[in-house]
């Protein structure tokens, strides 16, 4: 049963607390990370915020380009998860993935991609309009 | 599903599994300098050596690297024997023989008790421990633009002929993976230099951002990546994303299949 | 000519093997690398020559072969006139006229030109010799009587019947039982049962199997794979054939190393005339066994001896050995079940098949059966290529094969095992030889390097020497070996330099333990075998050369003073020459007769003839050379530390 994560972008606005979530459940210590989800287009229409993160594609560019097998879907959540001990870090997934969505941490050396947080999405969880969406079903209702 | 003993704790891992993750599933602490699980196991720098019996052998067990000894049922396994002890320290000794200087090399000889090296320094200090993970990784992206070349004490990972390596295709993976960050690399002005090769990098198209080098996309597109995803970096993929989930809110609905496609 | 059945090979070589008992006379020239670079070739020119001029020829029953190495290497170039089997030695091209006329033209022999020591006398036939006479040969069996480059010369000496009875008569299974009961163990080094091996081979899982030869001989002073190669090539590939029947593998690979440029084309020759004769290739006589061998030459690196380096290296990638704890036997060369075995090995499998397993077995000790063949080299008064049978003791060999140590002096130790092996002190020398004693002596069988040591060999300067070695043949893939070995050489460089420190034995124990302990492949693991080996039989020396600053031996220049004794009597007792030819350890005066002067390198020696001679000291490099050419013992050598000291007390 995957996890669904589904973007409303009309219901964004713009308050950034899915990204906040984000950087401190991927905490390491007391060091935020950077956010796997990003809020864009604040200024654009319509406002005030779109949301984007990872589709997690069917058919994977990142997966299929990683040399060391780093990338792979998890058999629960759907998530294609990075393995981070297998990642030799040639950023080949970076320039494959057509959406931006798997990203270089120049801090911490490390590629970040969105995992669906093991199952319960926490920028979904703090979103406070309902622009982020998780479901376990698969079949999703907008409330 | 082999189920083994570490340090007296049952540990069952999966078919395939290395002592070495049988071990530190276990909770045992074992050192490591040329490991890396998306690489092949090496076996090189001799950190992870355990001792390992089996039911029915006589005499002392027999010191292994975990890093690549098979997990198998019924395996025995000490990590931190006298022998094993010994052994070790001989080779973080050895280790800071060699490299006096780097930290990663220096901490572990901390953490073995040895606070100068027992041998002689090296004059020429290095922070290069030949852990092979650089040339691993390399041979792993399929390149194999660098190797090591001599043998013995004057060992050293270089590229061909000490040259600028004609295959080289500038991904730093090699420096990213070092343990101690010995191999340099640079970018500035929109070019990267790693082992004296200079790369004229790739700009995005939205932004006009350097992001990658020429060889690095070809390397991509040989591997199914599509021409276009690669003109642009991931910020200006993200950017195009966000406006194409915007036109689908607005009803728009070609942008969406074409970004879905 | 293509050979398709066992019985079509009978006649075959019936054939061949009448037609020379039909010959008249053969002259057997060694061209092996030893007697070749004494001048064979020029010898086996001038036979040719001669010949012709006299009118003999193939027709008249008169031929001239040449041969692979026949062992005395010591006496080359040697010629054997067959039949009677007359040994020459030292053969030049001037004497063969003589031989011509005498041993061919006529019966008679060129009692010059024999075989004589002051034990045995002048001996006319080969097999009187001392050191053949002790030898028992099965590897060696036709070494130096065939062509190895005429496949017919070496069926006719029975090649390859083993081969005919194994894939004729026997099945696989059989194959392996036989060899089971010789009791053939690898002949590499670490005696590892071959038919355990080979069954374990072909019980693993695969479709795709390997048979190997490991020709990559690389120890200093080791030759007998070397000869084997070159002197009978047949031997290899009929041995090879059968464990690939065994095994069931279809492919084998002989890797050689090409600093071997004869061994490397008397394979390539061999291999194509059995190709011809049906004996290697598809349905081999007959049988529907298919089977071929290909050469994979090797660059030359010490350390591609080891099992997984040589694998690596016969499929293109870099000759390194590998960790991992799967034997060959299941994943071996390209990730196939695979069986390497080392060339005398392969040699002994034709005749253990043809001859049976019981034969090999009645030879040798309980545990090591059969025969050894070793490279006698060093300080001994024959030396060459020897085979005898296991349990032989290192003195026989030393003493009745190898005829004594040169010159007569004082053995002090035999060298076993290469750079991997040890120093077995003369004390032990009535020790057997086989697997386990040698190994119980701190040493190893290895590859059948026996070296022998006189008086005059620093031991501790011997295990810098192999420490050196291995140092430079180190891949460098693993810290222990790589920095160890390294580190190691620096403290042996100090000490025989008069640089030792105390704790320098500690030090070297410790890095000994952990680099025997720590590194990835044999080769690291057994090279602190000579260092630990020397040790423990040779503290004293080790001592001597750290707390006292005196090489007990006399051979390490930075240590060692010399003078001329001009009253004969010493008053200090360090080492002393006496050329001790009767066990006499005398020390005269000098008698002037100016040999030292000649050899003296740096022309430290003045006096005059038939006057007492002086050394320069302060132009004395303390090579010792006047030393071994004096010929009445009035050269001593003393610690260059007392030199020093009395120089002190003058100055006072």
């Amino acid at each position: 049963m995957a996890i669904v994560l589904r973007v409303v972008t009309e219901r964004c606005n713009g308050c950034g607390n899915c990204e906040m979530a984000c950087a401190f459940v991927h905490a390491q210590g007391t060091r935020p990370a950077q956010p796997r989800i990003q809020v864009l287009g604040r200024h654009a229409s319509p406002g005030p915020g779109t949301p984007v993160l990872c589709l997690q594609c069917d058919e994977p560019a990142c997966l299929e380009v990683c040399p060391s097998q780093a990338l792979s879907r998890d058999e629960t959540t759907g998530a294609i998860r990075l393995n981070e001990a297998r990642c030799i870090r040639c950023r080949s997934c970076v320039a494959a993935c057509p959406f931006g969505n798997v990203a270089w941490d120049a801090a911490r050396h490390v590629v970040v991609k969105c995992d669906l947080c093991g199952g319960d999405p926490q920028c979904a969880r703090f979103c406070p309009t309902g622009a982020l969406l998780s479901s376990r079903t698969g079949i999703l209702t907008c409330p | 599903m082999p189920t083994l003993r570490v340090d007296g704790v049952r540990v069952t891992v999966p078919a395939g599994a290395t002592v070495l993750a049988a071990a530190r599933a276990a909770g045992a602490e074992i050192p490591t300098l040329c490991h890396h699980e998306g690489l092949e196991p090496w076996g090189g720098c001799r950190l992870c050596l355990v001792e390992i019996s089996k039911p029915g052998w006589t005499g002392e067990g027999k010191i292994v690297t975990s890093c690549n000894y098979p997990a198998e049922d019924g395996l025995v396994v000490r990590t931190s024997g006298e022998r094993v002890v010994a052994t070790r320290r001989v080779v973080v000794d050895l280790l800071l023989a060699r490299c006096p200087g780097t930290p990663l090399v220096q901490r572990l000889a901390r953490e073995h008790g040895i606070e100068e090296a027992s041998y002689e320094v090296n004059p020429e200090p290095t922070d290069c421990v030949l852990c092979g993970l650089c040339t691993r990784a390399c041979d792993r992206m399929g390149v194999s633009a660098i190797a090591s070349v001599s043998r013995g004490a004057s060992r050293a990972i270089a590229p061909p002929f000490n040259q600028p390596p004609p295959d080289c295709i500038g991904c730093l993976a090699c420096a990213e993976v070092c343990p101690t960050g010995h191999i340099a690399w640079s970018e500035a002005d929109g070019r990267r230099t790693i082992w004296g090769r200079v790369f004229e990098m790739q700009r995005c198209e939205g932004c006009g951002r350097p992001h990658l080098t020429a060889a690095q996309a070809g390397w991509a597109r040989a591997r199914g990546a599509a021409e276009q995803d690669l003109r642009l970096c991931d910020a200006c993929k993200r950017e195009q994303l966000a406006r194409t989930l915007r036109a689908v809110s607005r009803g728009e609905t070609v942008a969406a299949q074409a970004a879905a496609s | 000519m293509r050979i398709e059945s066992g019985g079509a090979f009978e006649a075959h070589r019936r054939r061949v093997a009448e037609a020379r008992v039909a010959r008249r006379k053969t002259v057997l020239v060694c061209c092996g690398t030893g007697c070749l670079a004494n001048g064979s070739a020029a010898v086996l020119d001038a036979f040719a020559t001669r010949l012709t001029a006299r009118g003999l020829n193939a027709e008249l029953g008169v031929f001239v072969k040449k041969t692979g190495c026949h062992g005395c290497c010591q006496r080359g170039p040697l010629v054997v006139v067959e039949p009677g089997g007359t040994l020459y030695t030292k053969v030049q091209p001037r004497d063969v006229a003589e031989i011509v006329e005498k041993s061919i033209e006529h019966d008679e022999t060129v009692t010059r030109l024999l075989y004589t020591d002051r034990k045995a006398g002048a001996c006319t036939c080969q097999g009187d010799v001392p050191f053949y006479k002790h030898q028992t040969r099965i590897a060696l069996r036709n070494i130096g009587r065939l062509d190895p480059r005429d496949i017919d010369d070496a069926i006719a000496h029975g090649a390859y019947a083993g081969l005919v009875r194994a894939v004729g008569h026997m099945t696989p299974e059989q194959v392996i039982d036989e060899v089971e009961r010789s009791g053939l163990r690898g002949r590499g080094g670490a005696g590892f049962p071959t038919a355990r091996k080979w069954r374990a081979c072909r019980t693993a899982p695969g479709d795709r199997r390997f048979v190997v030869c490991n020709g990559d001989e690389g120890d200093p002073g080791a030759f007998k794979d070397r000869s084997l190669m070159e002197g009978d090539p047949h031997a290899i590939i009929e041995g090879m054939t059968i464990g690939a029947f065994a095994v069931g593998a279809h492919e084998g690979f002989i890797y050689v190393r090409d600093e071997y440029p004869l061994a490397v084309s008397t394979l390539t020759t061999a291999i194509g005339q059995a190709r011809d004769r049906g004996l290697l290739g598809t349905n081999i006589l007959g049988s529907g066994f298919d089977f071929d061998l290909r050469l994979s030459r090797g660059g030359g690196a010490f350390v591609c001896g080891e099992s997984s380096a040589l694998m690596r290296s016969i499929e293109g990638k870099v000759g390194e050995p590998r960790a991992k704890y799967v034997h060959a036997t299941t994943r071996g060369l390209f990730d196939c079940p695979t069986v390497l075995n080392n060339v005398e090995t392969w040699s002994v499998v034709g005749q253990i098949i043809h001859r049976g397993g019981e034969w090999f077995a009645r030879l040798g000790t309980p545990l090591s059966k059969g025969t050894k063949a070793f490279s006698l080299v060093g300080k001994v008064a024959n030396t060459g290529l020897v085979e005898v049978p296991m349990g032989t003791s290192l003195r026989t060999i030393v003493e009745e094969v190898g005829g004594g140590v040169l010159d007569g002096r004082p053995l002090k130790a035999v060298q076993t095992g290469g750079p991997s092996g040890g120093c077995v002190p003369e004390s032990l020398l009535d020790l057997p030889v086989d697997y386990e004693r040698l190994t119980e002596a701190g040493s190893m069988m290895g590859s059948g390097g026996l070296i022998v040591m006189d008086d005059r060999t620093c031991m501790v300067e011997v295990a810098r020497y192999f420490l050196r070695f291995l140092t430079e043949e180190s891949c460098g893939k693993c810290t222990p070996c790589r920095e160890g070995l390294k580190q190691l050489l620096a403290i042996y460089e100090g000490i025989v330099a008069g640089r030792g420190r105390p704790g320098d034995v500690e030090r070297i124990r410790t890095l000994a333990e952990g680099i025997r302990l720590g590194s990835l492949c044999e080769l690291g693991r057994s090279a602190v075998n000579p260092l630990l080996s020397t040790l423990r039989y040779f503290g004293e020396e080790y001592r001597a050369h750290i707390e006292r600053r005196a090489c007990p031996a006399g051979t390490c220049r930075e240590l060692t003073a010399y003078e001329i004794v001009h009253d004969g009597h010493p008053g200090r007792s360090a080492g002393v020459n006496g050329k001790r030819r009767g066990a006499r350890a005398v020390q005269r005066p000098c008698n002037g007769c100016h040999v030292c002067v000649a050899a003296c390198p740096v022309g430290a020696i003045a006096g005059e003839r038939k006057r007492p001679h002086t050394i320069d000291q302060e132009r004395c490099i303390g090579c010792g050379a006047c030393y071994d050419a004096c010929r009445v013992g009035a050269i001593r050598f003393f610690p260059k530390s007392e030199r020093v000291a009395a120089d002190a007390d003058a100055a006072c």
